[in-house]
């Protein structure tokens, strides 16, 4: 989580990402944070994060991007 | 039959009536005739279009479907046989089987759409080149019907293709039942575009007679009647004269007047027709995307596009902004850009191309012009720079001890959006992209108080007597307040619902009155088209 976390405030360093849980629902994160999210979750995790996968659940928290990445990762 | 007739109006009753007393496996089919009567009413000869883009889309999302049923089946009957690995690549090829015909049948779908929507603009195109070139060869122009909510319901197939290639959802199996989906009755003249998973579901499902969506429909509809009869309708024709072709623009605030009534009619006729449409579709039980969330109160172009027009914004999101920032090619560019000049670097490569493309798509949506391709590059340019500097306006505002926790500055940013959309709005509504670089340089630089204060009335010549202003300026205070409110969380209908019987319903009955009494009608009833019904 700790490694998530640091490419998260990496990108936004203004978002508590430890406690939000609605990144998306509440529009903070908005559609450049999304696609450079992905982009560095791809780099580091070596996983294929494809446009079908972009729904608000897999992005409203760290958890939910941390669970998304294992999920992807545990198909490899 | 506009959506703000008379005829509508008892169209929809008996609709609601036969939905609710018919069995509830029905209903969708009550859905569908009326559909396809509402679209009838618009002319025998639209229907072929609607029809073969219904089967074109239904078919071919069959297909889809089955080449991934067949893949399961196999991988079922294989069992134990077939590896991890196996697996992986059985799917990976169907995969790649069911992305070339979503290519294929989305391309055929925008092949229709465009074909119908600048075919004599290509043959107007190559007869200029032909006689350019001093060539003695001409075409002649086809005489092409444009059908009802071409674009709406191309859009709504082509997601459907998308999610479907995506693996969203199944594809809809009941020819009649996604026939629907393509041609629901409300929303087919202006939208709002909608999901297969989401809107498609709702349409098959049963519903149960619900007061309060009966009583909420109903006032959402009456509140767009009031939008677009009291206020649209009432400014239509001081913007028809003042963007006329031939209108003398030397005055700049003739232009600012014109400009500032178009902001609100293109607001009232869009909006009103949406909670019309949203307002219809309630009352059957359905749930429509929302479309509109105040965008006067926007603060920046970005958030702008975030409140206008959502559903297209949503689909343009989805269909088009992320597929282009997640392919190959921009997420490597943007990757180096990271490695090499940092984070903020990174985000604007493909933040300066994504807009492009998408607010050149929503340009040519609306119109293929000039004046709409170059508004769509305008809007681009607006929400790249945004990104681009925001470092900067934040550098700034701290060099300049601007506190931006205020209320003065949201106003600021308010007045800035709203007159970066006038010219916006001045860039389409003009007689031609010429006149409206000049109308726009003259806004700026004439300014004629004495007009705008209407104490030499020549403002009251446009269209708008005295009496009319009074109405639109007490409409506007009312669409204010409503929308203060809205902006600080109230949810209007709801706390109606709440007060007492006396004042719930002198609430209801003194709009309806307002509707009925300052409404402007045109010829039996059936006011003036919306604006994006032609689109």
């Amino acid at each position: 989580m700790e490694k998530l976390l640091s490419i998260l405030k990496s990108i936004r360093d203004d978002i508590d990402f430890e406690n939000e849980t609605k990144l998306i629902d509440d529009g903070i994160l908005d559609s450049f944070d999304i696609v450079s999210i992905v982009a560095e979750l791809c780099e580091e995790y070596d996983v294929t994060i494809t446009v079908d996968m972009l729904e608000p659940e897999n992005f409203n928290s760290a958890e939910a991007m941390l669970a998304l990445v294992e999920k992807l990762l545990d198909e490899e | 039959m506009t959506l703000n007739s008379l005829n509508f109006l008892v169209f929809l009753g008996l609709v609601v009536i036969v939905y609710y007393i018919v069995p509830k496996k029905f209903q969708w089919a009550v859905l569908l005739a009326a559909s396809y009567g509402f679209y009838l009413s618009s002319g025998l000869d639209h229907v072929v279009y609607i029809l073969f883009t219904t089967l074109f889309t239904y078919t071919a999302g069959r297909y889809m479907q089955r080449l991934r049923n067949k893949q399961n089946l196999k991988i079922d009957a294989l069992g134990d046989q077939i590896t991890k690995e196996e697996k992986r690549e059985l799917k990976k090829e169907v995969a790649k089987k069911v992305q070339k015909v979503q290519i294929i049948t989305v391309l055929v779908n925008l092949l229709v759409l465009a074909a119908i929507k600048c075919l004599n603009l290509v043959i107007g195109g190559l007869n200029d080149a032909f006689s350019f070139f001093k060539w003695d060869a001409s075409m002649p122009f086809i005489n092409i019907i444009v059908p009802l909510g071409l674009s709406y319901y191309t859009f709504n197939c082509i997601g459907y293709l998308i999610d479907l290639g995506r693996g969203k959802h199944e594809a809809e199996r009941h020819l009649g039942k996604f026939a629907l989906f393509v041609s629901f009755f409300p929303s087919i003249t202006q939208g709002p575009l909608f999901r297969f998973n989401d809107v498609g579901v709702q349409l098959q499902q049963p519903h149960k007679l619900d007061y309060n969506n009966i009583k909420y429909g109903a006032q959402l509809i009456l509140w767009g009647f009031f939008k677009k009869l009291v206020i649209a309708d009432r400014i239509a024709p001081v913007t028809r004269t003042i963007f006329a072709e031939g209108f003398d623009y030397t005055n700049g605030s003739q232009i600012f007047f014109g400009v500032l009534m178009y902001s609100f009619q293109i607001y009232g006729d869009f909006s009103g027709g949406t909670d019309i449409t949203r307002g219809a579709a309630q009352m059957l039980g359905i749930d429509l995307p929302v479309n509109f969330e105040r965008p006067f109160f926007a603060t920046s172009m970005a958030d702008f596009w975030r409140r206008w027009h959502m559903s297209l914004g949503a689909w343009m999101r989805e269909f088009v902004f992320f597929p282009i920032m997640l392919c190959k090619p921009v997420t490597a560019l943007s990757k180096r850009f990271r490695k090499t000049f940092g984070n903020h670097a990174a985000k604007m490569v493909p933040s300066v191309a994504a807009p492009m493309v998408v607010f050149f798509l929503i340009g040519i949506w609306h119109g293929v012009t000039w004046q709409y391709v170059v508004n769509g590059l305008y809007n681009a340019l607006l929400i790249s720079s945004t990104v681009a500097l925001t470092p900067f306006y934040a550098k700034l505002a701290k060099w300049l001890r601007i506190n931006t926790e205020t209320f003065s500055w949201r106003l600021f940013q308010m007045l800035r959006t709203f007159t970066l959309l006038c010219i916006s709005r001045i860039i389409v509504k003009a007689p031609n992209l010429g006149e409206a670089f000049k109308m726009i340089k003259t806004m700026f630089t004439s300014v004629d108080l004495e007009f705008l204060s209407g104490i030499d009335e020549r403002i009251f010549t446009y269209g708008m007597d005295k009496f009319d202003f009074n109405v639109l300026f007490v409409s506007i205070i009312i669409l204010l307040v409503v929308g203060i409110l809205q902006e600080s969380g109230v949810k209007i209908r709801e706390s109606i619902s709440k007060q007492n019987l006396v004042f719930r319903w002198g609430i209801i009955f003194v709009l309806l009155a307002i509707v009925i009494i300052f409404g402007v009608y045109g010829p039996e009833f059936d006011s003036s088209a919306f604006i994006y019904g032609r689109f």
